[in-house]
C-alpha cells in the first residue's frame, strides 16, 4: 500500500486539473475519495474532525471483515508522474470559454476556442462540442418520436470529432484527456475494440480521471475482455477492477477489492455505497441497511444509490423508514429517477399499486433505460394482475440488460400465472442460469414443474435439490423434497429429507405444521420399518403438540407396544415404566 | 408497454412525402393555378397517376427513396427527354426555405382536393377525390403537417434540405471542393439562415448536375463504376481538415455506393433516412415472411438480419420485426436465436398482432393472446425435431386456448398436433402420449395413436369448418385424405370381428377428401387481405421499372426515346396467395401418392408432373424434391436405371442444399434395386444397411423407412438363396407391421413371404401367404399389388405341377390387363415368362403348332429385362427361348439365344468384373 500522503497529493492536483477541464463528475469523484482518505492522527486539526466518522458503530462492527480481506501481496504500484500543465496561466479566451461552459452554453464555449491550439483548449472545445451534440440529441429524441417509437437520434458532432481526434492522435498531440474523449466518441459510434484500446491508453497516462475508467468499465462485459486489458498498476486500477467485478456479477471478488481499498480510503462514502451494493447482491440485507444508515448520517442529502436502500427497506417491510427516506429524497431532488423509484417502492409496500406504477413511470420518463424501475413496475403489474403489461415491462428490462435475472424471473411468474407453466420454464431457466445460487429461483422453477398441468416431478426434485444446496432461507425445499419423494413412492428418501428438515427446524428453533408433519411421517415410517425405538422417540415428541396428530401419535404408540409385546414377551419389562 | 406506447398507425410527414405531394399537384392541379402542367398525352398523365399510386403502396423496401432515386424512377417512367417533371420537382423543393413556405405549400395543397361541390367544374379538370387512395394520402399528409409542432416543422425543413443536398451531392462530388467554403458553415445545421445560401448553391449547380447526371447515369448501374467514384470522393476528403465536414457527409451518403448495402449505413447519422408508412412496412414484412417460407435456406441470413436490425433501430415499437427475425433464424436452423426471438416477439406483442388476429369484440380481451405463442413454440420445436417438447407445448396451448375460449387458436393447435402425430414415427409417440396427454384422456378410452390421431383430425376439421377457416379446412381435408390412405377405419366404439368392416381407403373416398380441399381456390378470395394483393401489385410494377433498364439506356443512345415497354405489366403478380397455392400443390402430391399406392402409374406420374411444373414456385423445396423423387422412381421402373440415374443427377444438382436426405434415400433405393437385379449381392447388402441407418436418425425412428429397409434386407437374403433367414426377417417384419398397423406394408410382406416359399420350392406353404396378401390388397384397393400377388399365386400353382398349368394361365390372363397397363418393366417381364411357362408345361400344348404364343412374350420379356439388366430372369428367358427354338429346329436362333443365356449367366456369376461407373456414387 502506498502512502496515504502521496494519494492525497495526487488527488489534490488531479481535482484541480479535472475541474479545469470541466470534467465535473470525475473531479467530484476524486474529491470524494480525497476526503475519504484516513487522516494521520498526528496531523489532524480539529477543523477536520467533522468529516471523520471512524468512531462510528459500523466501522467497529465490520472491522473483522477488513482483517480477513487479504492484502494483495507484492503489488508494486507504478508511480505515474503528475501531468505538467502545458500553460501555467490560462489564456483569456480559455477563461471566457470555461465560464460559458459552466453556464452550459456549450456551442458558445466551442466557438470562443475555435482558433486556440493549446492542448487544454482543444480538449475543451471538443468536449463542449460533444456535449452540445449530446444535448441536441436528447432534445431530438423527444422531438422526433415517430409513430413506431422513439427514433434513435445520433449525436451529429461525432463524425467531425472522430476525425479531428484521430488526426490529433496520429500527431501524438492528443493528451490523456483527448484520448478519453476520443474513446467516448468511438464508443458512441460503435467501434468498441478501438475505444477500449484508446481508453486504456488514456487511463495509463492519466489514471485519476474516473470518467475514463467508468467508460472503460462499460466496455468490459466479460471476464475475458477484462483480463485482456493491459493496465498499469496504479491504485486507481483497484477501484476500476472492483467496480468491473461487480458489473460482471463477481460479487465476492468485488467485495474483497473494496475492503482492501478501505484500508486507505477509510472514510469514502463511495466505497461504502459500493460495498452496500455488493452485499445487496449477496443478499446480506442486514449489513446493507446498517451501511446505508451510516451513509445517510454522514451525507444526508445523498440521492445516489438510495433506491437500493429503499429496496432493502421494502424487503424488510419497514414502511415508516421507507416513508422517511422517500420524504427526504423528495425534498432534496424530486426529479431524480431514484427519488421516483423510492416513492414507488413506498406505495407498493402500502399496497397502492396504481400510485406506485405512476411513480415508476415517472422515473422511466426521466431515464428510459432505468433498469430497476422497469423490473419493479413489472412486479407492480403482477400485483395488479395485469399480466400483459407486466410481461412488457419485464421484457423491456431484459432488452436493456439481458443479465437481469429478476426480470427473467418475473416473466416466468407472469406466464405461470396465466396457466402456461411449460412456457414459463424457459424464463425460469434463464433466471437460474444467471443467478444459480438463489434458492428462491430454484424453488419457483420446481414449483412450475410441479403444477398440475405438467407434473414433471423428477425435474422438480432436481430443482428442489439445487435450492436446498444453496441456503434456502424459507426452508421450503427440504419439506417439498420429502413430500415429493413420498409421492413417488420412495419412503427411504422421504424419511431422509424429513429428517434433514427436522434437524434444520430444530437448529433454527422453529415449530409449526411442517414440524408436525415431519414427526408424524418419521414415526409411521420407522414403525413400518420395525425400528420401534426411533418411532417411539418421534411419537413422544408429537405428544407435545395439540391437535389430531397427538391422538394419532398416542394410538401409534399403543399399537407399537402391543405388537412388541406380542413379538417378544421376554422384553416386556423393558417397557414397563 | 400497455400505457406508454402510442397507438400505432400514425403517419409522419417526410421530405419524400412532400415530393409526392408536389407530383400530385402536377397530376391534379388546383383551379387557382392558371396554367396546368402540359402533358404530352393522356397516357402520360395516367402513367403519372399510376406511378404515384405505386409510390404510396409499394412494399419492396423499408426506407423511403431518396430524391435521386425518385428522380431516376421518374426518368424511367417518362423518358429522359421529358425532364420537366424533374425540374419542377427540384425547383419546388428548393423553394421551400422557411417554415412559412411550408405552411403556404400545404395550404396550397388543400386546394387540389376536390370538395363535395367540385362536380360543378368543367370536365377537363382532374379532380382528386378525397376518398380515393391518392386523395387519402394527401389528406393524411396535410393532417400530419397540421399536427406538427414548430420543432417538427423545423425538422422537416432541415430534412428537406438534406434530402435535396444528398441528391445533388451524389453527382456533385466532383465539385464539392469548389463550394466547400460556402458550405462550411453548415456544420451548425439547425441555423436556418444558411438555407438560402444552400439553395443558392443548389440552383447554381443544378444545371451542371443535370448534364453530369445524364452522362453518368449509364455507368452508375455497373458494378465497377461506383467504386471509381467512391475512390474519387475518398481522395477529396483525405486531408482531415476540420472544415471539410460537409464533404465528408457527401462521401458517406453517396447513393451510388450505399443503397444496396445496409451494413455501411449503420452508423451514419440517420437524418436522411425515413421509414415508409406503417402500412407499407407491414406489407414488406409480410412479403419477406412469404419469401422466407418459400425459399427457406436459400435466403441470406445475415443480409436480411441487417435489414431487420436497421428497421428495429428506426422503429423500436414495431414488434413484427422480432417475428421476422424468428422466421429467419428458424430457416437457418439457429435454434437459440429462434427461441430468443420468438419469446421476445410474443412478450412484446402479446400475440395481438399475429397472422389471423381477429380484433377482440368490445375489448373483452385485454389480457393478450399468449396461447398463440404456445402454438408457435410448439411448431418451432417440431421444426427443430423435438417432438416431445412440441407435444408438451401444444398440449398446453390446447389447455390455454380452451380456458380463454380462443377457438381459432384451438383449431390450429389441433391441426398442428395432428401434423405432429402423423409426421413423427408412430413408435415414438407411445411413451409420450401415455403419460401426459390430457385432451384425449378425458374421452376415457385408451386409444391407439392412430385412433387418437383420427379423433383429433375429426375434431379439428369440425372446428375449422364451424369457424370458417378456409385454409385450415383445406389442410385438414388433406390430412384426412392422407390418413384414409394408409389406415383402415373401423367404427371406433364397436371393435371386434363382427363389426362391419367399412373401409375408407377406397380411392373415391380419398379423392373426395382431396377435392374438398381444392375447393379452397375458389373461396380464398374472401379471406385474402387487400394489403397483400395491393402492395404486391405496386411492388411488382415498380420492380418492372428496373427490368427493361438496359433497353431504356440503349434506346436513349439511339435517340429514339421510346421505352414504352417499361410500362407494360410484364409479370402480373399472381393474385393467389402463396399459402393457398402451396396447399393445392400438396393436394396434387398426395394424389400422386394415392395413385401410386392404388397402382395406377400413369395417373401418379401425371399428378407428380403437374406438381413439378405448376407448383414448384410456391412450394417448399422439400415438397418439390418429393415430386422429383416420384418422377425418378417412375423412370426407374418404366425406363430402366440408366435414365433414372441421369435424372437423379439433375435432381441432386437442383436440390443441392435442401432436403438432401430424401434424394439420398432415393439414390440408395435405386442402387439397391439395380444391385439386386445385376446380382451384386454384397453391394445390395451394403446399400441396404445404409438405408437402415438412415431410418433411425437422431430425430426419431422413421417407421416407413425402417420397414422398407428390412423388406429390402429380406429380399437381398432371398436373392442370395438364404431362404430360412429371409423368411425369418420377413416374419419379424410382419409382426412389426401388424403391431403398428402398417396395413399396406403388411400386404407387401405377405407377398414377399409367398415369394420366399416359392423360391425355396415349398409351393404349398406359399399358397396361403399369397392368398392372404391378395385379400389384403383387395380390401385396400391396392390394384397393382393385387395383380402382382395374383402373378405369384399363378407361379405357385405352376410349380405344383403341370396339371395346374391351366389354372395358373387363367389367373395370369386375368391379371394381365392390369399388369400391362400399369406395371413396371420387371413385373411385365415376369408375367410374360410365367405365361410362356404355363404354355410350355401344358401337355396339351404343342410348340411347333403355336410357337408365336410362346415366343412373342418371351422376346418381349428379354428386351425389357435387358433394359433393367436383370441378369437372372434374362438368363431364364433366353434359356426358355433356346429350348423353344430347339424344339422348332431353328438352330441358328437357338445358338443365339444360348449365347445370350451364357452371357447373362457369366454376368451373374462374376458380378464385379465390369467396371461400374455408378458403383462409386455412394
Amino acid at each position: 500500500m502506498n502512502s496515504k500522503e502521496s494519494c492525497r497529493s495526487e488527488l489534490r492536483i488531479a481535482i484541480r486539473q479535472l475541474s479545469d477541464r470541466c470534467l465535473y463528475t470525475a473531479s467530484k469523484w476524486a474529491a470524494e475519495q480525497l476526503t475519504g482518505i484516513e487522516q494521520d492522527p498526528a496531523n489532524f486539526t480539529p477543523s477536520n474532525t467533522r468529516f471523520q466518522w471512524g468512531s462510528s458503530s459500523i466501522r467497529r462492527r465490520f472491522r473483522t471483515n477488513e482483517i480477513t480481506s487479504t492484502p494483495i501481496a507484492g503489488v508494486s504500484y507504478v508511480s505515474t508522474p503528475v501531468m505538467e500543465e502545458d500553460d501555467a496561466v490560462d489564456g483569456d479566451f480559455y477563461l471566457l470559454a470555461k465560464s460559458y461552459f459552466d453556464c452550459r452554453e456549450y456551442r458558445r464555449a466551442a466557438h470562443v476556442l475555435r482558433d486556440q491550439t493549446g492542448k487544454k483548449s482543444v480538449f475543451l472545445r471538443c468536449y463542449a462540442l460533444y456535449l452540445a451534440g449530446e444535448k441536441r440529441k436528447e432534445e431530438e429524441v423527444i422531438e422526433l418520436e415517430g409513430p413506431l417509437g422513439k427514433s434513435d437520434s445520433v449525436n451529429r458532432e461525432l463524425v467531425s470529432l472522430e476525425r479531428e481526434l484521430s488526426t490529433l492522435r496520429k500527431n501524438g498531440s492528443i493528451g490523456p484527456f483527448g484520448l478519453y474523449l476520443y474513446g467516448l466518441v468511438l464508443k458512441e459510434k460503435g467501434s468498441e475494440n478501438v475505444a477500449r484500446t484508446v481508453l486504456v491508453e488514456s487511463v495509463n497516462s492519466y489514471p485519476w480521471n474516473w470518467n475514463a475508467w467508468s467508460e472503460l468499465q462499460s466496455l468490459c462485459t466479460t471476464i475475458d475482455t477484462l483480463n485482456s486489458l493491459n493496465l498499469n498498476n496504479h491504485w486507481m486500477k483497484d477501484f476500476f477492477l472492483a467496480s468491473a467485478y461487480q458489473e460482471i456479477r463477481m460479487h465476492s471478488e468485488s467485495l474483497a477489492k473494496y475492503e482492501y481499498l478501505q484500508g486507505t480510503f477509510g472514510y469514502s462514502n463511495y466505497i461504502q455505497a459500493q460495498i452496500a451494493k455488493a452485499q445487496y447482491s449477496l443478499r446480506e440485507f442486514q449489513q446493507v441497511e446498517t451501511i446505508f444508515e451510516e451513509l445517510l448520517r454522514n451525507d444526508p442529502y445523498r440521492v445516489e444509490d438510495m433506491d437500493m436502500y429503499s429496496n432493502v427497506l421494502y424487503a424488510n417491510e419497514c414502511s415508516s423508514a421507507l416513508s422517511y427516506l422517500a420524504h427526504r429524497v423528495f425534498m432534496t431532488d424530486k426529479y431524480r429517477p431514484e427519488s421516483c423509484c423510492i416513492i414507488g417502492n413506498y406505495y407498493s409496500l402500502k399496497g397502492q399499486h396504481e400510485k406506485s406504477v405512476m411513480y415508476f413511470r415517472r422515473a422511466l420518463k426521466l431515464n428510459k433505460n432505468y433498469l430497476s424501475a422497469w423490473t419493479l413496475m413489472g412486479h407492480e403489474y403482477i400485483e395488479m394482475k395485469n399480466t400483459p403489461a407486466a410481461v412488457d415491462a419485464y421484457r423491456r428490462a431484459i432488452d436493456i440488460n439481458p443479465c437481469d435475472y429478476r426480470a427473467w424471473y418475473g416473466l416466468g411468474q407472469a406466464y405461470e400465472m396465466m396457466g402456461m407453466p411449460f412456457y414459463a420454464l424457459h424464463y425460469f431457466r434463464k433466471s437460474v442460469f444467471l443467478q444459480p445460487n438463489d434458492s428462491r429461483l430454484w424453488i419457483s422453477m420446481a414449483h412450475c414443474y410441479e403444477t398440475d398441468q405438467l407434473r414433471m416431478l423428477e425435474e422438480a426434485i432436481k430443482c428442489y435439490r439445487r435450492a436446498a444446496n444453496c441456503n434456502d432461507r424459507e426452508a421450503i425445499a427440504l419439506h417439498q423434497l420429502a413430500k415429493l419423494q413420498y409421492e413417488l413412492g420412495r419412503p427411504e428418501e422421504a424419511a431422509f429429507y424429513y429428517k434433514k428438515d427436522l434437524e434444520r427446524m430444530e437448529a433454527e428453533e422453529r415449530e409449526g405444521p411442517n414440524m408436525v408433519e415431519a414427526l408424524l411421517y418419521l414415526a409411521t415410517y420407522y414403525k413400518t420399518q420395525k425400528r420401534f425405538e426411533e418411532a417411539e422417540v418421534y411419537c413422544t415428541r408429537l405428544l407435545d403438540f395439540t391437535g389430531p396428530e397427538k391422538e394419532t401419535a398416542k394410538s401409534l404408540l399403543r399399537g407399537m407396544r402391543t405388537t412388541q409385546s406380542g413379538f417378544s414377551s421376554m422384553n416386556v419389562e423393558h417397557f414397563s415404566p | 408497454m400497455a400505457g406508454i406506447v402510442k397507438p400505432p398507425g400514425e403517419f409522419s410527414i417526410t421530405p419524400h412525402k412532400v415530393s409526392v405531394c408536389i407530383l400530385l399537384q402536377i397530376y391534379a392541379p388546383s383551379v387557382q393555378i392558371s396554367l396546368p402542367f402540359p402533358f404530352a398525352s393522356v397516357a402520360q398523365h395516367n402513367r403519372l397517376g399510376l406511378f404515384l399510386l405505386a409510390l404510396t403502396k409499394s412494399c419492396d423496401d423499408i426506407l423511403e427513396p431518396k430524391l435521386d432515386e425518385l428522380i431516376s424512377q421518374l426518368r424511367e417512367v417518362f423518358g429522359v427527354l421529358n425532364p420537366r417533371f424533374v425540374d419542377h420537382l427540384t425547383t419546388r423543393l428548393s423553394a421551400l426555405s422557411s417554415p412559412d413556405d411550408l405552411f403556404n405549400f400545404f395550404t396550397e395543397m388543400r386546394g387540389i382536393l376536390g370538395g363535395p361541390e367540385s362536380c360543378a367544374l368543367e370536365d377537363e379538370q382532374v379532380i382528386l377525390d378525397p376518398a380515393s387512395n391518392l386523395g387519402m394520402f394527401l389528406r393524411r399528409c396535410i393532417l400530419a403537417f397540421n399536427l406538427l409542432a414548430f420543432e417538427g416543422v423545423c425538422h422537416l425543413l432541415t430534412n428537406i434540405g438534406v434530402y435535396c443536398k444528398e441528391a445533388l451531392s451524389s453527382c456533385a462530388s466532383y465539385e464539392t471542393t469548389c463550394f466547400e467554403d460556402s458550405s462550411s458553415n453548415l456544420e451548425a445545421f439547425p441555423e436556418y439562415e444558411n438555407m438560402d445560401l444552400e439553395n443558392f448553391v443548389f440552383k447554381k449547380v443544378t444545371e451542371e448536375i443535370e448534364a453530369r447526371k445524364r452522362a453518368s447515369e449509364r455507368v452508375s448501374f455497373h458494378l465497377h463504376a461506383p467504386k471509381a467514384l467512391f475512390d474519387l470522393v475518398e481522395d477529396i476528403e483525405a486531408p482531415a481538415d476540420p472544415k471539410s465536414k460537409h464533404s465528408d457527409k457527401v462521401g458517406e451518403t453517396s447513393p451510388y455506393v450505399h443503397p444496396p448495402n445496409y451494413a455501411l449505413k449503420e452508423f451514419e447519422p440517420n437524418s436522411g433516412i425515413f421509414l415508409r408508412t406503417n402500412w407499407q412496412i407491414q406489407g414488406y414484412l409480410q412479403e419477406q415472411a412469404d419469401a422466407l417460407e418459400k425459399n427457406g435456406s436459400s435466403f441470406s441470413l445475415n443480409a436480411f438480419e441487417l435489414i431487420l436490425r436497421q428497421l428495429h433501430k428506426l422503429a423500436p415499437e414495431l414488434h413484427r420485426v422480432h417475428f421476422l427475425r424468428y422466421l429467419n433464424s428458424l430457416c437457418h436452423d439457429d435454434y437459440f436465436a429462434a427461441l430468443e426471438n420468438l419469446h421476445r416477439y410474443f412478450d412484446y406483442s402479446a400475440g395481438t398482432e399475429g397472422i389471423d388476429f381477429v380484433p377482440p369484440a368490445s375489448g373483452s380481451n385485454s389480457f393478450g393472446r399468449y396461447e398463440i405463442a404456445l402454438l408457435f413454440l410448439g411448431m418451432m420445436h417440431f421444426q427443430f425435431g423435438h417432438p416431445k417438447q412440441a407435444l408438451e407445448v401444444l398440449t398446453e396451448a390446447v389447455r390455454v386456448s380452451q380456458q380463454l375460449s380462443n377457438d381459432t387458436c384451438l383449431a390450429y393447435t389441433l391441426a398442428a398436433i395432428c401434423n405432429l402425430l402423423s409426421e413423427i414415427g408412430v413408435s415414438n409417440t407411445a411413451g409420450i402420449l401415455g403419460s401426459s396427454f390430457s385432451p384425449l384422456t378425458s374421452i376415457g378410452i385408451s386409444l391407439s395413436v392412430q385412433q387418437q390421431l383420427f379423433v383429433l383430425l375429426r375434431g379439428s376439421l369440425k372446428r375449422a369448418e364451424s369457424l370458417k377457416l378456409k385454409r385450415l379446412v383445406a389442410s385438414n381435408h388433406l390430412a384426412m385424405a392422407k390418413f384414409d390412405l394408409t389406415h383402415v377405419q373401423r367404427p371406433l366404439v364397436s371393435f371386434g370381428p363382427k363389426a362391419s368392416m367399412k373401409l375408407r381407403t377406397c380411392p373415391t373416398n380419398v379423392c373426395k377428401e382431396l377435392r374438398l380441399s381444392s375447393h379452397l381456390i375458389s373461396e380464398f378470395g374472401f379471406e385474402s387481405s387487400t394489403m397483400t394483393t395491393d402492395g404486391a401489385f405496386s411492388t411488382a410494377w415498380l420492380k418492372n421499372l428496373q427490368k427493361p433498364l438496359g433497353s431504356a439506356i440503349l434506346s436513349q443512345e439511339n435517340g429514339s426515346g421510346s421505352n414504352e415497354n417499361a410500362f407494360q405489366f410484364c409479370v402480373q403478380p399472381s393474385s393467389i396467395p402463396g399459402s393457398v397455392l402451396q396447399l393445392i400443390g400438396s393436394s396434387y402430391l398426395l394424389r400422386a401418392t394415392a395413385w401410386e399406392l392404388y397402382g395406377s402409374a400413369p395417373l401418379a406420374r401425371i399428378n407428380a408432373l403437374v406438381y413439378a411444373t405448376c407448383f414448384t414456385d410456391a412450394s417448399s423445396s422439400s415438397d418439390a424434391a418429393l415430386a422429383y423423387v416420384k418422377l425418378i422412381q417412375h423412370l426407374a421402373v418404366f425406363r430402366g436405371y440408366k435414365e433414372a440415374f441421369a435424372a437423379l443427377k439433375i435432381a441432386e444438382e437442383k436440390f443441392l442444399s435442401v432436403s438432401k436426405s430424401r434424394i439420398l434415400i432415393l439414390k440408395l433405393q435405386l442402387l439397391h434395386e439395380r444391385a439386386l437385379h445385376r446380382g451384386h449381392l454384397k453391394l445390395a447388402q451394403q446399400v441396404c444397411d445404409e438405408l437402415g441407418v438412415l431410418a433411425s436418425s437422431v430425430t426419431g425412428v422413421d417407421m416407413e423407412l425402417k420397414t422398407e429397409a428390412s423388406l429390402r434386407h429380406a429380399r437381398t437374403l432371398l436373392a442370395a438363396n438364404q431362404y430360412s433367414e429371409a423368411a425369418a426377417v420377413a416374419h419379424s417384419l410382419f409382426c412389426m407391421c401388424y403391431k403398428f398397423n402398417l396395413q399396406v406394408e403388411n400386404a407387401t410382406v405377405l407377398l414377399l413371404l409367398a415369394e420366399v416359399h416359392k423360391r425355396s420350392g415349398n409351393a404349398v406353404l406359399g399358397l396361403p401367404y399369397a392368398l392372404a396378401s391378395l385379400s389384403f390388397c383387395q380390401s385396400f384397393n391396392l390394384d397393382l399389388l393385387k395383380a402382382s400377388a395374383t402373378l405369384t399365386l399363378a407361379e405357385l400353382w405352376l410349380s405344383l405341377g403341370s396339371n395346374h398349368a391351366k389354372r395358373a394361365l387363367s389367373l395370369i390372363q386375368g391379371a394381365l390387363p392390369m399388369i400391362l397397363g400399369h406395371g413396371g418393366l420387371e413385373l411385365r417381364a415376369r408375367a410374360y415368362i410365367a405365361e410362356a411357362k404355363c404354355y410350355l408345361s401344358d401337355p396339351s400344348f404343342s410348340v411347333s403348332e403355336n410357337s408365336e404364343v410362346v415366343l412373342d412374350p418371351l422376346s418381349q420379356a428379354s428386351v425389357e429385362l435387358q433394359v433393367l439388366e436383370y441378369h437372372e430372369l434374362a438368363a431364364e428367358t433366353f434359356y426358355l427361348m433356346a429350348t423353344v427354338f430347339h424344339k422348332l429346329g431353328q438352330l441358328e436362333e437357338r445358338e443365339e439365344a444360348a449365347n445370350s443365356f451364357k452371357k447373362h449367366m457369366m454376368a451373374l456369376k462374376n458380378p464385379l468384373d465390369d467396371e461400374d461407373p455408378l458403383f462409386n456414387v455412394l
